[in-house]
């Protein structure tokens, strides 16, 4: 197609070309075309098929609010050709059609609409009750447009930003630059959203005269040059906001440009002020096939021209009911299109300049007419246009029709916001009632079409976006407002629904097939408001995001009476008000994870990492899935574990005690400066959620350690537990200041030893005391413990010292044949020794009874109010819990049965918390969780694997340790 | 032809008194109400709303059901409410489109696997068909899985459980709506109950904006607003925290996902609907609140997650985010009781985000324990004196504190 190429409005270069493929065709389009413009250009008018009836489509509009033109385009699905731009070697396929879109298979399912009324599918294919799963798969099939595979691959890259700004401003027309340039003048951080790929909004491509006599175009365009020249303005063309929060935060996204069209960045701004000048998008006019392929809106057949250079149509009629549509009418006549008619819904309130400008080209002007039906099997042919009581009425020829019933506002940002909408009379808009502190509303969106009323209004929501910012303008916006009242105010809007007549295929949501008869059957069925009707005959939850039936959806269940409500209330609006790839939220994909200070040593000596919440750690140092040789280090040798993702704590402060006493279950007055002190945690319901060591390591001066999976909430934990105190205490996390090595074995204090001049003996340093020395001069804190059961040191080390330590004493235990462990080794070591894990041996209901620690719990501190304190009373002696045991096989060649296999006779009773084979005692030992009449020494336990086949596994319940029971080796 | 202009359910004016009155017409009132007429021939029974049928978590969840809970106290409920689907589709003459797809819940670690063995050797002891698998046949079951070492959380297995599915949550809350209206229930719309009436230790009315009700029995079946009409009507602090839980859609798609997918690990699940849209969503806002308002970075990191096991969705393009509210318990399981605070005062609530699968069958049972005065066998574990007693129900391994303060 011959473009036009000499219009001051193109935003194409007509000399540059871009080649591309549509299905087998090789087409060219032009540098600033879309791929619906290319498209259009090289005469494809049927762009894809509807989703239920499989009806033809094509170009509506050029905004994407519907999913008429969504293609495939380099194997990725519902790309909206209205949006994309077109970049060189595209590969652009149509969707849901088979061969094609022009003729399609299933264009038949048009002729069965009767047998699918609005909720058809609650009514059948249930009787009889085996056609259902059958069906199932069809519908399915059916269903959905646009197909994804399994293995799909997203192109392009991706990142996120998240700017500053001090002011937010969506939509660049002319109310969102003025907007941005008022507040760039006072020096603000300015950050506008644009969705085109260009500045200008609805007046950008307008060759109409403002007020002033200039060309809409050229004040718009002037405007845009003088955003683009002020430092303060960061402006995002090709941009749309999909997200609007509380507190002014923003979110949008970027889309690529060519060449790199999948090349998409997510944006988030918090900003202090927010101005919404989203302007309006055409409302449709319903009649009968008002989606047939050559009915678009006047907008978009004007911007086809102007912006494009593309004469959308030969012969056009137009029905419309805005100036804006006179107004493309005369224009397109003057770039050569034939105009056969122009219906306005309207009697009066017609531009006087405009009907005169009909009139001098003699184009026949019908007030108070509208389309009633489009006819033509594939693309419009002819149009039948009636009066409004539906009297009068002519059919002409065309391939053109342009049907708009007016505007109507892009409010999604103001409801997204917390803005209420109710029904403007005058301009038929769901505007806000009242809005959110620091948002405001300009523009277009108001009701606004004068070219200087909507910048004026731009300007002042400008001002009130600085005054947001903390600088007076109380005067300014005074001055202003007075300004704009003497400007045209709001337009009256048509008060238009549907034109008479309409027959069974007057569509009020392209997406998804639905027409005004499908709304009026679910009125039938006693759905009364729009929210209900949306969602049971399925009308604006498609791909357009309620961009078709938005406005008309209220409207005609108003008309219809059928709604309690007094006026018409619209409908939800739901981010993202753009549809968005998850690729592009999913942005960059920062991940948050912690490493060790030793991690890249534990890699280097063959450890095999795991991701466990936050962390990275060394599950294993071998592929022995059982970790033995690591075990039989720490039984026979030395071990050495990095515990540097325990949790660690400092409190201190006069009421430090106090705090210490509430939190944890045992008497913490008197802990002694040398010793390590074990206790746990519990919650109100004296169940168990933490434990760990605490020593004190000075005057009012402590130092704890926390589960690695509660090192993340203690300080919350015990600042909320101490919050109606009034205590004075500090709390300072400490988990990665610090790092943990774990050094056991019986060879472990030989090891020690040899690297520091501290007497580390038994008699100087015995099990549970707690040290602080220097090793290779790096002061540390040693405590030893026994939680593997063996002699062990556990040494806690500054953490930038840590790789220091660790191969020095890696060094030292050279001879002794020393080698690190897992979590794996330690999980099996812990377990001979009968130790728990919370998480593992405990469950959310577990209290410290339960698990034996009850021994922990000093039940005389009443003073301190212990968390857990009255629940761990009552349940002391509560029959019918789940108890901790150990418990051995009855054959004790047999394998241990798997972890979370349950104990059962009758019921289940209880379950396997960890269960190994011991390589030290050559049978296999394990924890369990059983009701309290199965716990006793001696009982008989029934194990169910899953996929046992009801074979069960028996095992008596023993005493534990069954490793060390008298703990010697811990005293070495 | 379809009874194309017969009403769904009919809008009757408010009687002066009912037989029994359902504060909240979600899918456990209108189960309550509906079972109420079929069992026991109670029909004069009113159900009081007071936005529109469905308008909270009914219309709200995803629309997963599954019977692969963790304890044997659970097990059998949802086992039967899986079985309900079928027989009430075909009782209400109403297509409640139950898709048996089957869930596969993958496990990211060794931890999960081993917390999904006692589900599955649980739902097995039970008779609930409910398997695990390892990666590779997770990639059988689900082609577009990523089982590969790059995922943060690689997948080390996963629990299969055939009988699960989706079923179409407005459907059920319609179908209810006309089977209870058929059988003569009431369901008055619009209709805020204001206050209960107590006399001489039992329930004798409920007082609303359109007028006063006399009735012998209540039953609080609010969902998301049950904890606060326990407490502003009832005089009863229920251990309920009420938490903003979100879901998302894609646009529609030619069938991609042909179960539902779901991750602990990364908090979420993904299933294709019926018209092809991927319904995603999982974890909770971290603080209780009642805005329903979705956020900014919820959607974000959901995008993130579901891709990291799914990445073929990152082509797919959300198009909605909606919130509902979730009403948590400390044990993730529901308050079932009767006869608190006074005689003839029902309670069904707590549910969080499990009120979905569980409603047509609470409705029967709970219809039973209303008609009879005896509390059916199977809802006496959920009593409220639990939590009084610390004995908590174990429906979660995992501590969970939804409380303000954590």
């Amino acid at each position: 197609m011959i473009r036009l190429n000499h219009l001051p409005t193109l935003r194409i270069k007509p000399g540059v070309p871009r080649s591309f493929t549509y299905g087998r065709r090789r087409l060219q389009g032009v540098e600033g075309d879309t791929v619906a413009t290319a498209l259009f250009a090289n005469g494809v008018r049927v762009f894809g098929r509807s989703l239920k009836y499989h009806r033809p489509r094509g170009l509506y509009s050029l905004d994407g609010e519907s999913s008429n033109t969504l293609v495939n385009v380099d194997g990725v699905p519902n790309v909206c050709a209205e949006t994309t731009l077109l970049a060189d070697g595209m590969c652009v396929a149509s969707q849901n059609a088979f061969p094609g879109p022009d003729f399609d298979a299933l264009g038949f399912m048009d002729a069965l609409s009767w047998a699918m009324p609005a909720g058809f599918y609650y009514r059948m294919l249930h009787k009889p009750a085996r056609l259902w799963p059958l069906a199932v798969p069809v519908i399915r099939k059916m269903a959905g447009v646009g197909t994804l595979a399994p293995d799909f691959q997203a192109p392009g890259r991706r990142d996120e930003i998240y700017p500053a700004a001090d002011v937010c401003v969506i939509g660049a027309g002319v109310a969102g630059m003025s907007a941005a340039l008022a507040a760039a003048e006072a020096g603000l951080r300015v950050v506008l959203f644009e969705s085109r790929p260009w500045p200008g909004g609805a007046f950008e491509y307008r060759p109409g005269a403002a007020r002033d006599g200039v060309a809409c175009f050229q004040k718009t365009a002037e405007l845009a040059a003088a955003v683009k020249a002020s430092p303060h303005i960061r402006l995002f063309l090709n941009a749309p906001v999909i997200g609007v929060y509380s507190n002014g935060l923003v979110t949008a996204f970027q889309r690529g440009r060519s060449p790199h069209p999948f090349d998409e960045r997510y944006i988030e701004v918090r900003a202090a002020s927010v101005v919404v000048a989203t302007g309006c998008i055409e409302r449709p006019l319903l009649f009968e096939h008002n989606e047939r392929p050559g009915v678009m809106q006047a907008g978009c057949a004007h911007r086809l021209a102007r912006t494009w250079g593309i004469l959308p149509g030969r012969t056009a009629v137009f029905s419309v009911g805005h100036d804006p549509g006179l107004e493309a009418a005369v224009d397109l006549f003057d770039l050569g299109v034939e105009i056969a008619a122009v219906a306005d819904l309207r009697q009066d309130g017609l531009d006087p300049a405009l009907v005169d400008a009909l009139s001098r080209r003699r184009i026949p002007l019908l007030r108070g007419w509208s389309a009633t039906k489009a006819h033509g099997r594939r693309r419009v042919a002819k149009v039948t246009l009636a009066g409004a009581n539906g009297r009068f009425r002519k059919t002409l020829d065309c391939d053109l029709l342009v049907a708009s019933a007016g505007f109507t506002p892009v409010t999604g940002p103001l409801t997204l916001a917390g803005a209420k909408l109710a029904f403007d009379e005058r301009t038929g808009f769901f505007l806000p009632t009242c809005l959110p502190p620091r948002v405001h509303a300009a523009g277009r969106i108001t009701g606004r079409q004068d070219w200087h009323a909507v910048a004026a209004s731009g300007r002042l929501a400008g001002l009130c976006a600085i005054q947001d910012n903390g600088i007076d303008q109380t005067a300014a916006i005074g001055e202003l407002a007075d300004a704009l009242g003497s400007l045209p105010g709001p337009v009256r809007g048509a008060k238009f629904v549907i034109a008479p007549d309409s027959g069974k295929k007057t569509f009020i949501c392209f997406d998804e097939d639905a027409t005004v008869k499908n709304v009026d059957q679910a009125m039938a069925k006693g759905f009364n408001v729009p929210e209900l009707i949306k969602r049971f005959a399925s009308v604006g939850t498609g791909p357009g995001q309620g961009g078709i039936p938005g406005h008309n959806l209220p409207l005609y269940v108003h008309q219809s009476g059928a709604s309690p409500d007094a006026q018409p209330r619209p409908t939800t609006v739901r981010a993202p008000l753009t549809p968005t790839f998850l690729a592009t939220y999913a942005g960059a994909r920062l991940d948050m994870s912690k490493r060790t200070p030793i991690h890249d040593l534990q890699v280097a000596a063959g450890g095999r990492m795991e991701r466990l919440g936050v962390w990275h750690r060394a599950r294993r140092f071998s592929e022995d899935v059982h970790s033995r040789e690591e075990i039989l280090s720490v039984r026979t040798a030395v071990g050495i574990l990095d515990a540097s993702t325990l949790g660690k704590f400092r409190i201190f402060g006069p009421d430090a005690v106090k705090v210490l006493d509430r939190v944890y279950v045992g008497d913490m007055t008197r802990v002694p400066r040398t010793r390590a002190k074990y206790s746990a945690m519990c919650n109100e319901d004296g169940c168990l959620i933490d434990d760990g060591v605490i020593v004190r390591t000075g005057d009012n001066d402590y130092y704890l350690t926390t589960s690695t999976g509660r090192a993340g909430v203690t300080v919350e934990w015990i600042r909320y537990h101490t919050r109606f105190d009034d205590w004075d205490f500090g709390i300072v996390n400490l988990t990665d200041a610090y790092g943990v090595i774990n050094l056991a074995g019986p060879e472990a204090r030989a090891v020690l030893q040899r690297v520091t001049d501290a007497d580390v003996s038994n008699e100087a340093f015995p099990f549970m005391g707690y040290r602080e020395f220097a090793v290779g001069e790096v002061p540390l804190r040693a405590m030893r413990l026994g939680f593997v059961g063996e002699l062990s040191f556990e040494l806690h080390v500054p953490a930038s010292w840590m790789a220091y330590v660790w191969n020095l004493l890696m060094d030292a235990g050279k001879d002794f044949g020393i080698r690190p462990f897992g979590l794996e080794a330690q999980n099996t070591l812990r377990l001979e020794k009968g130790h728990v894990i919370i998480g593992s041996e405990s469950e959310q209901r577990t209290t410290l009874h339960d698990v034996g620690l009850g021994f922990l719990w000093h039940r005389d501190k009443p003073w301190a109010r212990t968390v857990g304190d009255a629940a761990l009373r009552q349940t002391e002696h509560q029959p019918g819990r789940l108890k901790l045991v150990g418990f051995r096989m009855a054959d004790p060649s047999a394998s241990p049965p798997r972890d979370g296999s349950v104990i059962v006779d009758r019921r289940i009773r209880g379950y396997v918390c960890t269960a190994r084979y011991s390589v030290v005692l050559k049978e296999p030992v394990g924890l369990a969780l059983v009701e309290d009449d199965s716990s006793a020494k001696g009982a008989p336990l029934a194990i169910y694997e899953d996929g046992c086949g009801g074979r069960l596994i028996q095992a008596v319940v023993t005493e534990t340790p069954f490793y060390d029971p008298e703990g010697l080796r811990l005293r070495l | 032809m379809f009874g194309l202009h017969k009403r769904l359910w009919a809008a009757r004016p408010v009687k002066s008194s009912y037989d029994a009155v359902i504060i909240g017409g979600g899918l456990h009132g209108l189960a309550t109400a509906y079972f109420l007429a079929r069992d026991h021939n109670i029909t004069n029974v009113a159900v009081i709303e007071k936005r529109f049928i469905g308008f909270g978590g009914s219309g709200r969840n995803t629309a997963i059901v599954r019977a692969n809970q963790r304890t044997q106290e659970n097990l059998p409920l949802y086992k039967e409410a899986l079985d309900l689907w079928p027989e009430l589709t075909r009782e209400l003459d109403f297509n409640l489109m139950f898709h048996n797809c089957g869930n596969l819940n993958l496990a990211h670690s060794e931890a999960a696997l081993k917390a999904m063995r006692l589900q599955v050797a649980s739902a097995q002891f039970l008779g609930i068909d409910s398997r695990l698998l390892d990666p590779k046949e997770c990639k059988e079951v689900v082609p577009a899985l990523d089982i590969s070492g790059r995922p943060r959380y690689p997948i080390t297995g996963g629990m299969y459980h055939p009988p699960g599915g989706i079923v179409r949550h407005d459907a059920v809350v319609w179908g209810l709506a006309k089977g209870c209206s058929r059988r003569g229930v009431h369901i008055h719309q619009g209709t805020e109950v204001t206050g209960i009436g107590f006399e001489k230790g039992k329930v004798a009315w409920v007082d609303t904006d359109r007028g006063k009700i006399r009735t012998p029995r209540v039953l609080n079946a609010a969902g998301g607003y049950s904890a606060g009409i326990a407490s502003r009507l009832m005089g009863l602090r229920l251990p309920i925290s009420v938490l903003t839980i979100q879901a998302m859609v894609t646009q529609p798609l030619k069938p991609l996902l042909h179960h539902v997918v779901s991750s602990g690990a990364y908090h979420c699940y993904a299933n294709q609907t019926l018209k092809g849209e991927i319904v995603t969503g999982a974890h909770m806002d971290p603080w209780p609140n009642f805005t329903t308002q979705t956020t900014a970075a919820y959607i974000k990191h959901q995008a993130e997650f579901v891709t990291e096991f799914l990445p073929c969705l990152k082509g797919a393009k959300f198009m909605r985010i909606w919130g509902g509210l979730a009403d948590m318990t400390p044990d993730m399981a529901p308050i079932i009781d009767g006869h608190v605070p006074a005689e003839g005062c029902f309670l069904d609530c707590g549910w969080g985000y499990f009120g979905f699968k569980s409603s047509t069958v609470t409705g029967r049972y709970m219809a039973r324990y209303m008609a009879t005065g005896e509390c059916p066998e199977i809802l006496q574990p959920f009593a409220l004196k639990r939590f009084q007693e610390h004995r908590l129900m174990g429906e979660t391994a995992a501590l969970v504190d939804y409380s303000a303060n954590n």
